[in-house]
């Protein structure tokens, strides 16, 4: 294809914050090898089928190790968001009352369009009264808000069932009986999810012959490559995990003491300190964004304008926060407090310049 | 005072209105921007000023002390 050698895919010198970070040079690198080798079909009995087989099951190690779970709760996913209503319709029976968050992904109310639900108002802080619910009845529970970093509220007094959308940076809850991860949230490949299925209550909602869970059409090479990028994630978080808090409380104070009128999400005491949500009142975000663009930083917003269907977030409007002006930052280790210091000098002149 | 800002988008209405709110310190505002309800709500407890909604598109703003 004619545009790949051209400048469409390439970036230039743009310090992104956006949540799509590039995949880990490591799984980048067997991805590579392994799409070049024209990798083979793991269920095969060739010798590099069952070679596939056995890299794929050591992939599949990883995943259990991090994510904490057994070998047999795994299930590989082609379409992430296919495992939402894998997920959570598996649980739900005919006296089901189906409970979950207002700052839940859109996929989460999709499902409950479908069933008899009720949608949890939260407060500012992301916070809930939780249900207790009976046996049959299902809840949600959000690991941690995508958009806010804010952590959502515990399952464990809830009498029925669990859904959890699934981070890598939290243990799952005491109880749960189906989850979901991305592989994006861990800077692996998209186009991958892992849902997980644990012993009792989930019955297959799609019309199966089989006793598989999941379609099955997934790529192999992604899913190893999704583990490859896990167990790297795990390790720069861990490691640098400091350094991101101490970047994402600089932001934080300098929006505070250096420009007026902004709304920023969640407290640092609480939320993953890789992301940072925060409203600039009077400001265009599409503005905003732009003028970052050109000055050679790529964030993101929940506002309105800049959404396909011109609609403010939903997760800001739940909390009660600001939904215009809105930028979303994703902090990563590979940023500098040198790079976050000419970002936000470049921000203040250009929110005192659109505010003007 | 009404202030028209049908057909405007976010963040125009609460722009317009705050300008309008260091003449006057009460206004109605028109507005069918699906963010105007959240924003005002946020607006309200960022400034200190009040709002109540009349209908969908209807809202008594009053300046806070």
């Amino acid at each position: 294809m004619r545009f790949l050698g051209g400048s469409v895919l390439s970036v230039g010198s743009v310090t992104t914050f956006q949540s799509e970070a590039p995949l880990h040079p490591a799984a980048a690198e067997f991805l590579g090898d392994a799409f070049a080798r024209g990798w083979a079909d793991p269920s095969k009995i060739h010798q590099e089928s069952r070679k596939v087989a056995l890299v794929l099951n050591e992939a599949k190690e990883v995943y259990c190790q991090h994510l904490g779970l057994r070998h047999d709760q795994i299930n590989f996913l082609g379409e992430p968001s296919l495992g939402f209503h894998l997920g959570i319709s598996g649980l739900i029976e005919a006296e089901s009352t189906f409970y979950h968050s207002a700052v839940d992904r859109s996929e989460v109310f999709a499902v409950a369009s479908g069933v008899r639900s009720k949608v949890l108002p939260v407060d500012i802080t992301g916070q809930y009264v939780a249900p207790t619910g009976t046996v049959v009845d299902v809840i949600t529970y959000q690991a941690v808000n995508g958009e806010t970093g804010i952590p959502g509220v515990s399952p464990n007094g809830f009498a029925g069932k669990v859904f959890v959308e699934a981070s890598p940076l939290i243990s799952l809850p005491k109880k749960w009986n189906s989850a979901l991860w991305d592989a994006r949230s861990w800077n692996g490949p998209a186009g991958l999810g892992i849902l997980a299925i644990a012993d009792k209550g989930w019955v297959n909602p799609l019309p199966h012959n089989d006793s598989r869970v999941t379609p099955g059409s997934f790529s192999a090479p992604l899913a190893i490559a999704g583990a490859i990028a896990l167990e790297n994630y795990i390790r720069d978080f861990n490691e640098h995990e400091s350094k991101i808090r101490a970047l994402n409380a600089k932001i934080r104070n300098f929006l505070i003491t250096q420009l007026e009128d902004v709304d920023i999400a969640g407290d640092l005491e609480t939320a993953l300190p890789h992301l940072l949500s925060f409203s600039l009142l009077y400001v265009d975000a599409q503005l905003l964004v732009d003028e970052l663009d050109k000055s050679g930083y790529a964030v993101d917003s929940g506002s309105a304008c800049n959404s396909m269907n011109m609609q403010p977030s939903h997760v800001l409007a739940a909390l009660g926060l600001l939904t215009h002006g809105n930028v979303r930052m994703s902090l990563r280790a590979d940023h500098t407090e040198m790079e976050i210091e000419k970002f936000l000098s470049v921000l203040k002149d250009l929110v005192t310049k659109i505010r003007r | 005072m009404e202030l028209d800002c049908r057909g405007m988008r976010c963040p125009i209405p609460i722009i317009k209105l705050a300008h309008a709110l260091k003449t006057e310190s009460s206004i109605r505002l028109l507005s069918d921007d699906p963010a105007t309800l959240p924003d005002l709500s946020a607006w309200a407890r960022m400034t200190g000023n009040k709002f109540t909604q009349v209908n969908n598109e209807t809202f008594d703003v009053k300046k806070g002390n």
